[in-house]
């Protein structure tokens, strides 16, 4: 194989004026960024970064809205949610943010909405243990000394990054919308196996199971479709596993 | 209402109320006036399977911490326990076939034919899970999901340990897992809860594919066998395997020193629940194994219902066993003596 002769590179040669040109240019630009400084440096904490809708920060909840249903502690990846018992006798997550990696699969598999994202990424902890935030500290956003007075965005104009610098402070909860609903009810799907526990009907908060004996030894069990929420909790408690949630369909 | 999943589903449903001998208790105070105060009570667990609440062990016997207040009283427990309204059955019963085998992936006593069997099962697909009855050190049973043949790597589960096992428990476990089907092996009283749980609970008919039962003449308290045990000066830490054989209890070691003693002498230390069982050769299993009737090496197999007639088939057509004659009537003295025991039942039951 015949090798392609090399080419020697040879640099630009520049006279007098060229010089003086490329100087000049450069004294100019030195001199405007000591004016108007051309920095992606943000200045926190007297500015914040304007952070996206989707980003994943502290963690808040709603013991209103927890249905106690273990969802978000069993799909945590980093083993961070624990479920502790309320002086109401309920089970509402602490989150151990020491081991927290925010991947906010709790907020994504809450089936109440009771856990929220928030912007806030700053929270300081003097030590390990610390870190350890029991459910009374998750109802309430931590403490914040914000020194900010106006927050900055990136914009990217002519393949260069720009700040975009704007007056007043960066709202640091996340509105996202309710998804959109799809009607479930708890359904039973082989009443023959059905041993008659009677739990689905302790443990379902809306009243609407059922559980009334007859007289010549039947139990006759009802689920109130219009009262059941789906949220799902007797299908979780079923001894037997027979209850399903199934989309619901009204006539 | 049409489903989402294609599983249709119904909001309204009714439970049959089994009846209630005593009528102002809850059902478990039932079944414990009934069947485990009176010691028809084998064990077997069928009850703390199905319970909601929390029937479980305590010492020997079955039992239910603070029942007056967690009991449900659904009355779940009275109707699969087999000895409610026990019907004792004896006997062989039908079978189509009645042959000795000797598994040759599997070593060990009649526990390899048994292993043979569910492996089997789970290979030709008709099951996807086995329980098998393991050991931890001191031979006390633990369950083990076998859902591929590799994990019988685990050598504690073979042979046979003459202690409970908590088998119904870990098939409920089983049954909510499966996707095909669950194979188990138990003794007579476990293939009677078995059944009575197929009998009223749909959701067993139709996931519980196959039922090895044991040949089973008596079985001990882990607590009590293993004092009996230590007492003859068996190391357990050393123990590899126990045996019955020609009226002698033998322990083996793992040096090769073996202790040996009469039957007769374990006899104070029998389960009373033994006492009033009939069954030798676990009538309604779909096939059961043991030793009895058979060359040394080879365990007697009585096949009785079809799906554990195809499995048997799978290991003719694979060569995974040798197969050999078996005599019927070598099982007769053994069944026999557990038919005498008809006569405990009924003292049993005019003293309660």
């Amino acid at each position: 194989m015949k090798m392609k002769s090399m080419k020697k590179v040879v640099g630009p040669e520049y006279n007098l004026g060229d010089k003086i040109k490329t100087n000049v240019y450069a004294v100019g630009v030195a001199m405007q960024e000591s004016v108007y400084p051309h920095t992606a440096t943000v200045f926190y904490p007297r500015e914040r970064k304007k952070m996206p809708d989707n980003f994943r920060g502290f963690i808040l909840f709603d013991p209103d809205k927890c249905i106690s249903c273990f969802n978000c502690s069993f799909v945590c990846p980093a083993n961070a949610i624990r479920m502790k018992e309320a002086p109401n006798k309920r089970y509402y997550p602490t989150v151990d943010y020491g081991r927290c990696i925010f991947c906010h699969f709790c907020i994504d598999s809450c089936s109440g909405g009771a856990l929220k994202a928030t912007k806030i990424h700053d929270v300081a902890y003097k030590d390990m243990d610390a870190m350890f935030t029991p459910t009374e500290e998750m109802i309430e956003l931590p403490e914040i000394i914000r020194e900010d007075k106006k927050y900055v965005e990136y914009e990217i104009k002519e393949d260069d990054l720009h700040l975009k610098r704007t007056k007043g402070e960066d709202y640091l909860f996340v509105e996202v919308p309710p998804p959109k609903e799809i009607p479930m009810v708890s359904t039973c799907i082989d009443p023959d196996s059905c041993i008659g526990c009677r739990v689905c009907a302790e443990v379902c908060e809306h009243g609407a199971i059922s559980a009334s004996v007859e007289d010549g030894g039947t139990l006759r069990m009802k689920i109130d479709t219009d009262e059941c929420t789906g949220c799902g909790l007797c299908v979780k408690e079923c001894s037997m596993q027979i209850l399903m949630l199934n989309k619901l369909e009204r006539k | 209402m049409a489903a989402a999943t294609g599983v249709a589903g119904q909001s309204e449903w009714e439970v049959a109320v089994p009846e209630k001998p005593l009528k102002d208790k809850t059902y478990f105070e039932n079944l414990k006036a009934k069947v485990i105060d009176t010691n028809l009570c084998s064990r077997c667990l069928t009850c703390a399977a199905i319970c909601p609440g929390g029937i479980t062990v305590v010492g020997n016997k079955v039992d239910f911490p603070d029942y007056e207040t967690k009991c449900l009283d659904c009355g779940a427990c009275v109707r699969v326990c087999p000895r409610f309204v026990y019907e004792p059955k004896s006997g062989l019963g039908d079978y189509i076939e009645f042959i000795a085998g000797r598994s040759k992936r599997f070593a060990g006593q009649d526990g390899a034919m048994v292993t043979e069997l569910l492996v089997s099962a789970i290979e030709m697909g008709m099951i996807d899970r086995g329980l098998f009855a393991g050991r931890d050190e001191k031979w006390a049973t633990e369950m083990f999901h076998v859902r591929e043949p590799e994990q019988l790597a685990i050598t504690t589960l073979g042979g046979t340990k003459y202690t409970f096992a908590d088998v119904l428990p870990a098939l409920k476990e089983a049954v909510g897992f499966t996707k095909r089907g669950v194979g188990i092996v138990g003794t007579p009283c476990i293939v009677s809860g078995v059944r009575k749980l197929q009998q009223e609970y749909p959701i067993f008919r139709e996931r519980v594919k196959l039922v090895v039962g044991l040949f089973c003449t008596e079985n001990f308290h882990y607590g009590d066998i293993g004092k009996f045990l230590q007492e003859k000066g068996v190391d357990f830490s050393k123990l590899i395997k126990t045996d019955i054989t020609k009226g002698k209890f033998i322990a083996t070691m793992s040096d090769g020193e073996k202790v040996k003693f009469k039957i007769k002498e374990v006899e104070e230390i029998v389960a009373s629940g033994c006492g009033v069982c009939t069954d030798f050769t676990a009538v309604e299993s779909d096939a059961s194994v043991g030793s009895v009737g058979s060359e040394k090496g080879f365990s007697t197999v009585v096949v009785r219902e079809e799906p554990a007639k195809k499995v048997i088939d799978f290991i003719k057509e694979k060569e995974h066993a040798d197969f050999g004659e078996a005599k019927p009537e070598e099982l007769d003295y053994l069944i026999n003596l557990k038919k005498g025991r008809e006569k405990n039942i009924n003292s049993d039951a005019a003293s309660s």
